[in-house]
């Protein structure tokens, strides 16, 4: 009995021991196809593309060999990644390319593609990338400079011509002058955020709808004087996009709250400066100010979470908010139950002007794809690059990555419109449909897709006629700033801007939040903020944007 | 009992008291989870419901049964969970037990250099690296093996070794009973509490981890559960706070449906400890001891 | 060469302590045996990995090589050293830990003494089991509850307040607020979960004590004082120094989730402030910096509290 026991335990040990060894050995030969390896290759070189020529100027692909590429995916979790989905056939078909897929979930896609590009271990194509994250990975080389091979994706190269790009894309460029991400094109410009207002309550108490901030003001003021226990304005993400809306407009030079490092671009004398201590600026703090002080506005907007805001608006407590179009869907579908259908009405208005205008920012560029560098040591890489520039750039990739497969998910009618088969359903589109296109296809996939992006009439087709008035009302009523120029730091010069802006642009936010809620008084207080921002290094900030920009402005053009 | 006294039944009655509260505080958010997985989404929306469920639907949880990724995560994290269980038990203990011994030559130095390793890692990327070089990654073993040891609960799990009676082992060891057998059949029946408790721990370590398998796995079929809702869940919470100009490819998941996942993720390892706690009952060193 | 008595003497203790060691690990050779593959592992999993801690004093460039492209001495330590802003947010960490120290420490075991007095089994289990509840509940989730209840128009606390005569409270945008949010949510989540060990260590105080001091007419109050707290003394004692040691962690998560410009002052912490740095610029070599500084401030104080228990009392970690 002792033995045994004794021989048992002996026995479990040896068997963990060699587990832990096997598991090791066992395992390599899986990996051995599975991750560091690189794609199949079957397809060898440029000749087995037959690029042929579509109608209009897109390029079709197709490889007579069939091909894969690796392609870190971020997996949406209102879509999760299904390896039967439709999407992947017809892309074979289509082209003959499969991809490797690396699933990655989306709540921490940035993290894990840090980990694989500094590993080593990047798939080929790592699409889903916000500029600037691209530049991190630049001095490295572990990601190809992607200006250097346009000229063999010529759907991407005739977009950028035709749609006049090439300013905003300049933004992107590096010291060197090259670009490092092929971002997500737009032909047209689709604002998405606005500020939601209860028309119907509006229209009961004859108050205009507001088209400027002054008249927002006073829309507000009388809110409140005909429902004094509420907040007229309660607003959700933090305020950030209402701020974000309305900062531009009160001075043009400021493009973007919250985001960047306060160092903004001065057109009218072509140099930067420290926006968050200007007149401008305070004039914009006095507005929202003003809005708290009276009552206005929920001072809880720059500290709620979504669902305590949308409370609020749902249930009659407030009447403005600031929504995009999903989320307008959002406030309608709770609102049919809560107040009764019909017996409310919400719309979304555009951007109010401010005493700079009818101004608005925002970029025809969005997120794009990083090729890894070592993609173009595989013999298939050309043809990738034209993949790339089919699947992501060209009407008929775009088309089939947005509507899938003609005759299958969606038909054309005669006038060239699309529709989706009337069981299938997406968005706002056949809201009776029992199959989605995202979640049982693939397709309208944000990896391939920007939602608006691409050609116009591509985009528009994805916009409910409501989305659409509205982006044609922003297009014709608001003007879009031009985008600054961007300031080409080399990386000693950029760590040192961040080292400063950081604790800086701490100070401005928590500040500006502390203006416009009265904790400070933009009176008494103004110049010490303006002292302190001086303090913590604005001046040397502006002085080396200034000193950078000046000296590198020759690589732009 | 003479213990019975004026005074402490007082003090139990506080005491009762004081429990209920705890049961409040800690239950609620849970009821109210419930509450909402099982309610219409407007009504949450409208902050209507707190105990019960308004608009009562079974609908969110039909919905998330008929996700072939939910089931498939469950299935994972079960077998990671128990695969991985074993594992640090096995060699907690077996590191544990002789760290123990006073008489041990060494144990000391041994400790100090276990001990290190609690604040001084090598940090995220050379740990991938490791896992990849050894060919673990896409194997269940990149979750389980490195994580094999947790200090800190090998040093209660020594602490407590080092309670146990020694008289029992030295008798043992008269009647000429190796280590292994001592420790198979006098120390482990001993340790019923602690061994349920280090259970507990590493299973709920094991069911909770989500990072392992996002850094190590490629493939959606290896992913646990826990990963399936940090999606849901921290990914809802990440397009809420960055809005942009454009129209993004923004996740939107009801609330009902995170209260439904968060609540059908949690369950079965919330189930584990009432299982445990029948090893924490006093006395179970006093039979041994007269045997 | 000259060999003195002295010098003999040691050559014979030397090798009479070799023996006895020899000695010691021929008869404990099961008990080594069982270290082995412990070991292997430390060596392996855990000293491993350590080489990357070098770029913290050697440039990193991400995709670039893992130990770094060049040296830099204590740059990347200078550059936080200098930097007002780190102490600042060096501060709130201090500040955040150690009253979740002294807060958090101490009630899991008082709980855990509290459920040992209920007489009702059942209700004990029930107790135990919803108590540790909160602990599953991710950080996103306890943020979304916190926000709720602490709304200065709908939340509970405040409509309380409002009830007494109160005024409301903005509680998430007053940094004097945010330490007390943060210890308590801290306590409401763990306390229940820290107890386990306690009720663990509880079970395995023989009843035979009890019966005695029952016969020697103690009360419960003086069987928990004399038996049930010097019996689970040196389970508090490794948990206390093990806590000391980690008191540079805080809940990451957390603290990203709740805080905002506002309470920046008092909320900011070092992997927070680290984290909106990286959002700009993933420098890995200045985290390693901060990194490997939080880590020798742990180890110190993990052998400081180890050495004093060691002096005061009979536990130590080693």
């Amino acid at each position: 009995m002792s033995k045994g026991l004794k021989n048992v335990f002996i026995a479990i040990l040896v068997v963990f021991m060699s587990l832990s060894l096997f598991a090791g050995c066992g395992s390599d030969d899986q990996t051995g196809t599975g991750d560091n390896e690189q794609p199949v290759q079957t397809g060898q070189s440029d000749e087995s593309a037959q690029p042929s020529e579509a109608d209009d100027d897109n390029v079709s692909f197709h490889s007579d060999q069939p091909l894969k590429f690796s392609l870190l995916y971020s997996s949406n979790p209102d879509y999760p990644y299904k390896e039967d989905w439709l999407i992947w056939k017809a892309i074979k078909d289509k082209t003959n390319v499969s991809f490797d897929v690396m699933v990655v979930p989306m709540s921490d896609y940035a993290q894990k593609r840090s980990l694989l590009i500094s590993t080593g271990d990047a798939p080929y194509i790592i699409p889903k990338t916000y500029h600037p994250d691209e530049v991190q990975f630049i001095p490295s080389g572990a990601i190809l400079p992607v200006s250097d091979y346009v000229d063999k994706m010529p759907n991407f190269s005739r977009q950028v011509k035709e749609w006049g790009l090439e300013d905003e894309i300049n933004t992107y460029k590096q010291k060197d002058g090259k670009y490092y991400l092929l971002p997500g094109l737009h032909e047209i410009l689709t604002p998405d955020y606005g500020v939601a207002m209860r028309t119907d309550i509006l229209e009961k108490n004859n108050i205009p709808l507001p088209n400027t901030w002054d008249e927002m003001y006073e829309a507000l003021k009388k809110l409140k004087q005909l429902y004094p226990d509420t907040y007229p304005l309660s607003d959700r993400y933090q305020a950030k996009s209402l701020l974000n809306i309305a900062a531009p407009t009160f001075g043009k030079a400021a493009a973007g709250w919250g985001a960047g490092d306060g160092v903004y671009y001065d057109r009218d004398n072509d140099k930067f400066i420290f926006y968050p201590t200007t007149d401008d600026y305070k004039n914009f703090l006095a507005y929202f100010n003003k809005l708290i002080k009276e009552g206005l506005m929920d001072p809880e907007s720059f500290t709620q979470n979504d669902d305590q805001a949308i409370q609020k608006f749902v249930t009659g407590k407030s009447f403005v908010i600031s929504a995009n179009s999903q989320h307008l869907t959002g406030l309608r579908k709770t609102m049919d139950e809560t107040v009764g259908k019909d017996a409310y009405e919400v719309k979304k208005l555009i951007p109010p002007a401010g005493p700079a205008g009818p101004v608005i920012t925002g970029s025809r560029l969005e997120n794009g794809i990083m090729i890894s560098s070592k993609a173009k040591d595989d013999p298939n890489f050309e043809q990738m690059l034209k993949f790339i520039d089919w699947l992501w750039y060209s009407d008929e990739g775009q088309i089939l990555c947005k509507w899938g497969v003609e005759g299958t998910t969606y038909k054309r009618t005669a006038d060239g419109k699309f529709e989706l088969m009337p069981d299938i359903t997406f968005q706002w589109m056949n809201p009776s449909g029992t199959k989605d296109l995202r979640k049982d296809f693939g397709f309208g996939n944000g990896v391939f897709i920007l939602m608006y992006g691409g050609p116009k009439y591509l985009a528009e087709s994805y916009m409910s006629p409501e989305d659409l008035e509205f982006v044609n009302e922003v297009n014709s009523k608001r003007e879009l700033l031009p985008a600054a120029p961007p300031i080409l730091y080399d990386e000693g010069e950029r760590e040192q801007a961040n080292m400063l802006s950081t604790p800086l642009m701490d100070y401005v936010e928590s500040m500006t939040l502390k203006f416009i809620l009265g904790d400070a008084s933009l009176e008494s207080d103004w110049d010490k903020y303006v002292q302190d921002c001086k303090q913590k290094g604005s001046d040397r900030l502006v002085e080396l944007a200034n000193k950078v920009y000046q000296s590198t402005k020759d690589v732009l053009k | 009992m003479i213990n019975s006294s004026r005074g402490y039944k007082v003090f139990q009655v506080v005491n009762v008291l004081i429990m209920l509260v705890v049961i409040f505080v800690t239950l609620y958010p849970f009821i109210y989870l419930a509450a909402i997985s099982f309610s219409s989404e407007s009504y949450v929306y409208a902050g209507e419901v707190a105990f019960l469920p308004k608009g009562f639907t079974t609908m969110t949880y039909e919905v998330l049964m008929k996700e072939k990724d939910f089931w498939t995560g469950y299935k994972n994290t079960i077998v990671y969970t128990i695969v991985g269980t074993a594992i640090c038990l096995f060699m907690t203990t077996i590191l544990a037990y002789p760290l123990s011994k006073k008489r041990l030559k060494g144990r000391g130095i041994i400790l100090a250099f276990i001990v290190f390793t609690m604040y001084f890692n090598g940090g995220l990327i050379p740990n991938y690296l490791l896992v990849k070089h050894l060919g673990m990654r896409n194997t269940i073993w990149a979750i389980t093996i490195p994580g094999a040891i947790s200090t800190y609960n090998m040093i209660i799990m020594r602490t407590f070794f080092e309670g146990l009676p020694n008289e029992l082992e030295e008798a043992a060891m008269i009647d000429g009973m190796g280590t292994y057998r001592i420790l198979v059949s006098i120390i482990l029946p001993l340790s019923k509490p602690i061994m349920a408790t280090m259970a507990l721990f590493y299973a709920v370590g094991a069911w909770n981890n989500w990072f392992g398998p996002f850094l190590y796995f490629d493939k959606q079929e290896m992913f646990p559960v826990t990963l399936y809702l940090r999606n849901m869940i921290a990914g809802a919470q990440q397009t809420a706070v960055s809005s942009g100009s454009n129209t993004e490819d923004l996740t939107q998941i009801a609330a009902t449906v995170k209260a439904a996942t968060t609540i059908l993720t949690v369950l079965p390892i919330l189930c584990v400890y009432p299982f445990i706690q029948k090893y924490f009952v006093a006395g179970v060193m006093i039979g041994s001891l007269k045997e | 060469m000259a060999i003195n008595a002295g010098n003999i003497n040691e050559v014979e203790l030397k090798s009479s302590l070799r023996k006895e060691t020899i000695k010691s690990i021929k008869k404990d050779w099961q008990l080594y045996s069982l270290l082995i593959l412990p070991i292997i592992y430390y060596i392996i999993f855990k000293y491993g990995p350590l080489y990357g801690n070098i770029i913290a004093f050697r440039k990193y460039v991400p995709g670039g090589p893992v130990y770094g492209t060049e040296w830099v001495g204590f740059r990347y330590f200078e550059m936080f050293i200098t930097d007002p802003t780190f102490w600042n947010v060096f501060k709130n960490n201090i500040i955040l830990s150690v009253g979740s120290l002294i807060f958090g420490f101490p009630l899991p075991i008082i709980f855990a003494l509290l459920l040992n007095e209920l007489s009702n089994g059942l209700f004990k289990r029930v107790v135990q089991t919803t108590s540790y509840l909160p602990h599953f509940l991710s950080a996103v989730i306890v943020a979304e509850i916190i926000m709720e209840m602490l709304s200065p128009t709908s939340g509970v606390i405040n409509m309380l307040i409002k009830t007494l005569g109160g005024e409301p409270i903005h509680f998430l945008a007053s940094p004097e607020w945010f330490r007390p949010i943060y210890w308590i949510s801290g306590i409401w989540q763990e306390t229940g979960w820290g107890a386990i060990i306690y009720l663990a260590a509880l079970s395995n105080i023989s009843p035979e004590l009890y019966e005695a001091a029952a016969i020697d007419g103690a009360g419960r109050w003086q069987q928990t004082v004399h038996i049930t707290i010097p019996g689970i003394m040196p389970t508090i004692i490794i948990l206390l120094i093990l806590n000391i040691g980690g008191l540079m962690g805080v809940g990451f998560e957390k603290i990203l989730l709740l805080y905002n410009p506002l309470t920046y002052s008092t909320a900011d912490v070092i992997s927070t402030y680290l984290y909106r740095m990286g959002l700009e610029s993933n420098n890995f070599s200045y985290a390693t910096a901060i990194g490997l500084f939080e880590s020798i401030i742990g180890f110190t104080l993990v052998t400081v509290a180890n050495y004093v228990s060691r002096k005061l009392t009979d536990t130590s970690l080693w």
